[in-house]
């Protein structure tokens, strides 16, 4: 069981205020997770008013107004804008997704905006992924087939290939793993929604040939059986897809396989 | 500088939901129920002692914090085994569509409240 509460030095603190200096009516306060590793204090949670009359209807919008015209220090990771490479995930108001496909609508009343949850921040809204990154390595995400020659195309059935869908889509945004509670508490063990979505893929690729040595890899109380399906990764997921079962049927073939 | 390194907030802002909080109380309810089969098994033993101790346990079944005590169980354990049988389910790779774990996480939340009055009714004897 992991710790509750928040460690002395990651307790946040409030922070400064950005009046509203473009004079419009229809204002939105923004509450948003800063920490600087040059100051070294406590983080803390710095308001800004934004305009909504001029600002575009996702959260990133909003993200990219204050850091152009509010407060160019603001640190995010943000690339395509289109949902599609994963880099804006973030905490926005209580629940993790992409900045870029959030509409600020959905969200009543101030948004909160946290880093992705249990991670080390480097700055302001980056949160350390190494770990996360380790644990894909170590689940070997590449084709194996030896035995099949390497220049030769391999055949796979159309219903083979279905099977591929609802695991090839993930963009590794990592929204999944730091929304489950089992994650938080055992992020150095358990793998996580989304390394075992990505183990459940090779595992079910008609391809590969390793698959008994795969399910062997994951099947261990801490890599796998963690996952208590609470279900915060399949309602998180920013593509619609559905860890919580991909990791139900590993453990099914688990079960059945007899390994 | 590695240790000034802050975590980020968690279990603090994240938002809850119906199967989030079903699963939680899974667990806090499997706790209580360990520790009351427990005290049921000590009660139980009591008896073995003698007549006083039969009057000494009526006389705390019957007063107030008895009955809260019986009722709280008696929810504690329905929700316990509602919630195991929406597991057992879930075990067997249904059920995980977001609309379908919300309305089976209400039935778990509801249904053990219904089982607690019919059971608090038959305990009545009103059937």
């Amino acid at each position: 069981m992991g710790q509750i509460n928040l460690p002395n030095n990651s307790k946040v603190t409030k922070g400064k205020y950005f009046k509203d200096k473009t004079g419009s009516k229809n204002l939105r306060k923004i509450n948003v997770y800063r920490w600087d590793p040059s100051i070294g204090k406590n983080p803390r949670i710095d308001t800004y008013e934004v305009d909504m009359d001029n600002c575009p209807s996702k959260v990133l919008d909003i993200l990219n107004k204050i850091k152009n015209e509010i407060d160019p220090t603001l640190t995010y990771r943000r690339s395509c804008a289109h949902g599609v490479c994963g880099s804006c995930a973030m905490n926005i108001g209580g629940k993790n997704g992409l900045a870029c496909t959030t509409p600020h609508s959905q969200i009543n009343g101030d948004i909160d905006i946290y880093p992705l949850p249990h991670l080390k921040v480097k700055k302001d809204l980056i949160g350390d992924l190494d770990g996360l990154y380790k644990q894909y390595q170590s689940i070997e995400p590449w084709l194996k087939s030896n035995s099949k020659s390497e220049t030769k195309e391999i055949i796979q059935s159309k219903k083979d290939r279905a099977k591929l869908d609802g695991a090839y889509e993930c963009i590794m945004c990592a929204c999944c793993s730091t929304s489950c509670p089992s994650y938080w508490w055992n992020g150095d063990k358990y793998l996580g929604p989304a390394v075992l979505l990505q183990a459940y893929r090779w595992i079910v690729d008609s391809r590969d040939e390793e698959r008994t040595a795969r399910l062997k890899k994951v099947a261990d109380e801490l890599k796998l059986y963690r996952c208590h399906t609470i279900l915060n990764c399949t309602s998180a997921c920013p593509k619609g897809l559905n860890p919580a079962k991909a990791i139900a049927e590993i453990k099914k073939m688990l079960a059945t396989a007899n390994i | 500088m590695e240790n000034k390194t802050p975590l980020s907030p968690h279990i603090q802002i994240y938002k809850w939901h119906i199967s989030s909080l079903v699963s939680i109380s899974h667990r806090i309810t499997g706790i209580i129920n360990i520790i009351v089969i427990t005290f049921v098994c000590l009660l139980a033993s009591l008896l073995v002692f003698g007549e006083n101790n039969y009057e000494f346990m009526n006389l705390f079944l019957s007063s107030l914090i008895g009955k809260f005590f019986i009722l709280g169980i008696t929810w504690s354990f329905s929700f316990q085994i509602l919630s195991e049988i929406r597991h057992l389910i879930m075990d067997l790779g249904y059920g995980f569509n977001l609309k379908v774990t919300k309305i089976s996480g209400l039935i778990v939340i509801i249904g053990s409240i219904v089982l607690t009055v019919v059971f608090y009714l038959i305990g009545k004897n009103i059937f």
